[in-house]
């Protein structure tokens, strides 16, 4: 085999091993440096330089050097390289501007109309000049070098962009998240005695949920139904809401309207999340068919809206009311084991007593419910109570 | 097959380092090449043996590192010997015009003979 033939041989390896390199899974700078190696090998060039234009700053950084003072590199304008043919090398030589110590080739890199960055090679560790076939081939090499730097620029741009839309989401969720917490303090407000009722519902029903196994997304629409569940008092009287004694059958006919004006609410709001508006409409719902607005009954109920049932039952039981104490936790989950299956679902209501139990045994990183109970509470005897419930009702489950 | 992941060995004997690299000279793990001479070069010796004796191929990418290797070596008037090359190996250098650059021997002794008699 003649020496030529065996150089382009060894030029058509050398552009196989530019393929694989660029297109190879290493990161960008490590493949970068792995290009330019195969390329000054393949020039047998001692010193080199791939430069990317950054058109935010409007300058050419230094992506991978061997051999060059960066000093010298520096005093290369992107506006005189953009000037130049695309991709075409040319001998530094015969462009005076060009000049940087020690390079004899630069090719101006280009995908499209658009100025990517450049190229520069040292003459040759031979001393031999650079052929009119040398040129052809760092040609083909950079075009091969451009687009790789392009997709990079491409793919830090998406990312950039993609960052910037996380950010912005987030910080829309958290204006989202503020607007509902001001509409459950407006609603809480109207109430001297439900103080903070909404907040600690979106809790303990995002406490149960978590516990039954939800995704964070289902997670996240429990917890904003929980907010507004009772978003429709605002429409009732603070007098009747305030009401210490017992309602005539026109003021509970009245009171009760506020979950379907919740529904009516809820429903002008686009949510994420499904079922929210369901979830609000139905919380004074019963597994009997004994509640209100619909009287749904058994698999008209869904999970949500047993949780927030539950978490909402709960939560006024163990707080206190125009009319009655609080009461105390042991007398409260009492009161709704004796409505299981009337009222309440017993799924819920084991999964509700093992989330407190584990929040009282200090088996949950940020318990939900545990800190707004009564501080006085007796947890040595709730946590017996705990215990023989969900091994009643598990017992029960299991049989079931 | 996949190959052997590319490694060096080097040893001194009098005031020359003999390298030993093993493997496919073809990926950025060749550049353990370059930084353990570089090592020697740093502790200021300036006569270097490669024995090629368990790398039989190189691609454009180890004939990059080794051309750093003969720049730096250049750089300070040293020698650079190779040694046990395969005839693969022994056709690219002659191709690429670097056999004029080097001092290529058979075997890894005549190379430690030929520059201990450069020394005395």
């Amino acid at each position: 085999m003649n020496t030529e033939l065996k150089k382009a041989l060894y030029n058509l390896t050398a552009l196989a091993d530019l393929g694989q390199e660029i297109t190879s899974e290493s990161a960008f700078h490590k493949k970068m440096q792995a290009a330019f190696y195969v390329i000054t090998g393949t020039f047998l060039a001692s010193r080199g330089a791939i430069l990317s234009y950054d058109r935010t700053a409007k300058k050419l950084e230094t992506l991978t050097s061997k051999g060059f003072i960066p000093a010298d590199l520096e005093q290369l304008h992107p506006e005189e390289l953009a000037a130049l043919e695309k991709n075409e090398p040319c001998l530094v030589k015969d462009v005076p501007f060009l000049a940087v110590v020690g390079a004899e080739v630069l090719v101006p890199l280009w995908v499209r109309d658009q100025f990517i960055g450049a190229l520069l090679l040292s003459g040759k560790l031979t001393a031999d000049p650079y052929t009119p076939e040398d040129l052809e081939l760092l040609n083909i090499i950079a075009t091969q070098i451009a687009i790789t730097l392009n997709h990079h620029s491409l793919f830090v741009d998406l990312s950039d962009k993609l960052e910037e839309n996380q950010r912005l989401y987030e910080e829309m969720r958290r204006i989202y998240h503020g607007t509902l917490q001001a509409f459950a303090a407006a609603i809480d407000a109207k109430d001297a005695y439900t103080q903070n009722h909404s907040h600690r519902v979106a809790k303990y029903s995002a406490a149960i949920a978590r516990e039954l196994g939800w995704n964070e997304h289902d997670i996240e629409g429990i917890y904003v139904a929980g907010y507004l569940h009772d978003v429709g008092k605002l429409a009732i009287s603070n007098e009747l809401l305030n009401k210490v004694t017992p309602f005539t059958p026109e003021e509970l006919a009245e009171i009760r309207k506020h979950s379907t004006l919740s529904h009516h609410i809820a429903t002008k709001i686009n949510f994420p999340w499904k079922n929210v508006e369901d979830m609000v409409w139905h919380h004074h719902e019963r597994l009997d068919g004994k509640g209100y607005p619909d009287a749904l009954a058994r698999d008209a109920l869904s999970d949500g809206v047993r949780i927030i049932t539950l978490a909402d039952s709960f939560d006024a039981m163990t707080s206190k009311r125009p009319y009655r104490e609080k009461m105390d936790v042991q007398t409260a989950l009492a009161e709704l084991k004796n409505c299981l299956d009337s009222q309440f679902d017993q799924k819920i209501m084991l999964v509700l007593c093992r989330v407190l139990d584990k929040e009282i045994k200090g088996e949950l990183p940020e318990p939900e419910i545990l800190p707004n109970l009564d501080k006085n509470s007796d947890l040595t005897v709730i946590s017996a109570l705990l215990e023989g419930i969900i091994e009643e009702l598990s017992a029960t489950q299991s049989a079931a | 097959m996949k190959p052997a992941q590319f490694s060096v060995t080097s040893k001194l004997v009098g005031d020359a380092a003999i390298i030993y690299p093993k493997g496919y000279l073809n990926n950025l793990s060749g550049e353990s090449l370059v930084n353990e001479c570089g090592i020697y070069i740093g502790r200021g010796i300036t006569k270097i043996v490669v024995n090629f004796s368990e790398t039989d191929l190189i691609n454009s990418i180890g004939i990059s590192l080794l051309l750093q290797i003969m720049e730096d070596l250049r750089n300070i008037r040293g020698t650079i010997c190779c040694t046990n090359m395969s005839k693969f190996l022994r056709d690219t250098f002659e191709m690429l015009g670097l056999l004029q650059h080097m001092v290529v021997f058979p075997v890894e002794s005549d190379a430690i003979a030929y520059l201990k008699a450069q020394t005395t």
